[in-house]
């Protein structure tokens, strides 16, 4: 990678810290596309840099891991000199699909597989060994998207979808799904039994149906309410009848 | 004592700004902040007990969009100090509980500093769509600082909250038992809850079901 390309992939690990609700992370991708553009002819503060930096802060929002792609293929048009209107529609053309191809392939394949491992080997190695599994093989993923999807972008330019329909993609889309709901599914009583070891059958059989209450709870009756609020509510009942017991 | 509890503080500092802000490489999962906080505190299964309780609440989570997030990572240290050297599973279920009331307060002030934001957005909207790199940058920092701010105070109203239960709460109280067989139980409802919103009811709840079946003849078999 050269430097300006090296600047702007460790720009990109901060590309959501500006979240906000009117351009979403818009000032965080421009921020991150920025070293990219200073070789821009005019260099910088140019009318060509300006120009490009002017499009770079408006509404943008994409899976994090995915923005990278985004911004060099944005980059790479701004380079080439296409027409603005070719430019903006590009960019905004992208917000959906890296969403969603992120979004599948991140929050709901790769970090539920790496956390149903690492919840599994805690529960049968050790914590330690639970944590790193976690890390390792999350980040094995993650840093390698994060690097193809910036030189994907800089290599494809406007054509960029092309990658996203590359065979290692729709691969990792079509099964990481399966084997995340299989390596959940395995987890859960593998973790009930370790969490209600020492516990009494009576303690154990209280909890399994405290489980099922929750479950029934989340689906059927008040699919919005969330685990957090769940677990707060049941904690507060408990601690009530526990300090009157 | 006081080394531990600066050191906390860094590291759930350093964990709430992963949440988002910066690289999210996980290490804001309970999992993993749980088992580093307790081995700061010199005991690394209470921290990776009550981790493991406050993963599973997290697996309901999924982050996409602007959606709003409990932070479950300071959270689980506010909970890993207030369960460490507790007598055995009696202060896990007190513990989660601290931790899930961290992780509730964590998930407004997220949606407060995206507000400031929002409002540093809007005042500074004109030099913004001049393309001022300047204006960026500062608005970009802003944010940033935010966030380590917002997880620094975050940290440290846990970390009150995990010494007052420790200093004032009777740990020996009868029904803690209860409390943590609850949290427990809610835990892993929770996250099948999640799993099978997140899965849906065509092949992946299938999935999920083989994988539940399997989890439970290794548990009968081991």
């Amino acid at each position: 990678m050269n430097p300006p390309r090296c600047r702007t992939w460790f720009r990109t690990l901060l590309v959501q810290a500006s979240f906000n609700y009117e351009r979403m992370i818009g000032v965080g991708w421009a921020f991150a596309i920025e070293p990219l553009l200073r070789t821009l002819p005019g260099g910088v503060g140019g009318e060509r840099y300006l120009k490009a930096m002017r499009r770079a802060t408006q509404f943008f929002n994409s899976h994090p891991y995915m923005a990278g792609m985004a911004i060099g293929a944005v980059a790479k048009a701004e380079h080439e000199g296409l027409p603005d209107e070719t430019i903006r529609r590009l960019r905004h053309a992208l917000i959906g699909p890296l969403g969603s191809v992120g979004d599948r392939l991140i929050w709901a394949g790769t970090l539920p597989v790496s956390v149903a491992a690492g919840l599994i080997v805690t529960a049968r190695v050790s914590p330690i060994a639970g944590a790193l599994t976690l890390l390792v093989m999350y980040n094995g993923v993650h840093f390698a998207i994060r690097s193809w999807a910036l030189h994907a972008g800089w290599t494809e330019g406007k054509q960029v979808s092309r990658a996203l329909t590359a065979k290692g993609i729709q691969r990792g889309l079509r099964v990481l799904g399966p084997l995340a709901a299989l390596l959940a599914g395995l987890a859960l009583p593998v973790l009930g039994s370790w969490l209600s070891s020492g516990f009494s059958v009576g303690a154990q059989s209280s909890m399994v149906a405290v489980a099922v209450v929750a479950l029934m709870f989340s689906w059927w009756v008040v699919p919005t309410f969330g685990g957090l609020r769940f677990g707060l509510a049941a904690a507060a009942i408990a601690l009530a009848v526990g300090g009157i017991w | 004592m006081n080394t531990e509890l600066a050191v906390l503080l860094i590291w759930g500092t350093v964990v709430g700004l992963d949440l988002v802000s910066v690289a999210q490489t996980m290490i804001a999962r309970p999992l993993v902040a749980g088992t580093v906080a307790g081995l700061i505190l010199g005991d690394p299964v209470a921290g990776a007990t009550v981790g493991v309780i406050l993963e599973l609440f997290a697996l309901d989570v999924m982050p996409v969009g602007a959606v709003r997030y409990p932070d479950y990572g300071v959270g689980t240290v506010a909970a890993a100090a207030t369960a460490a050297h507790a007598p055995g599973a009696i202060g896990t279920g007190i513990a989660v509980c601290v931790g899930l009331a961290v992780a509730y307060l964590g998930e407004h002030s997220i949606r407060l500093i995206r507000n400031w934001n929002t409002n540093d957005v809007q005042r500074l909207k004109k030099k913004l769509d001049e393309g001022d790199p300047h204006v960026i940058v500062r608005i970009h920092l802003r944010g940033l600082i935010r966030d380590a701010l917002r997880s620094f105070g975050l940290t440290a109203i846990g970390l009150l909250m995990a010494l007052a239960v420790y200093r004032w709460f009777p740990v020996a109280l009868p029904g803690t038992v209860l409390v943590t067989v609850v949290v427990m139980g809610a835990a892993l409802g929770a996250a099948a809850g999640g799993i099978v919103h997140a899965v849906g009811r065509g092949p992946g709840l299938r999935w999920f079901a083989v994988g539940l079946t399997l989890g439970v003849i290794w548990v009968v078999i081991a």
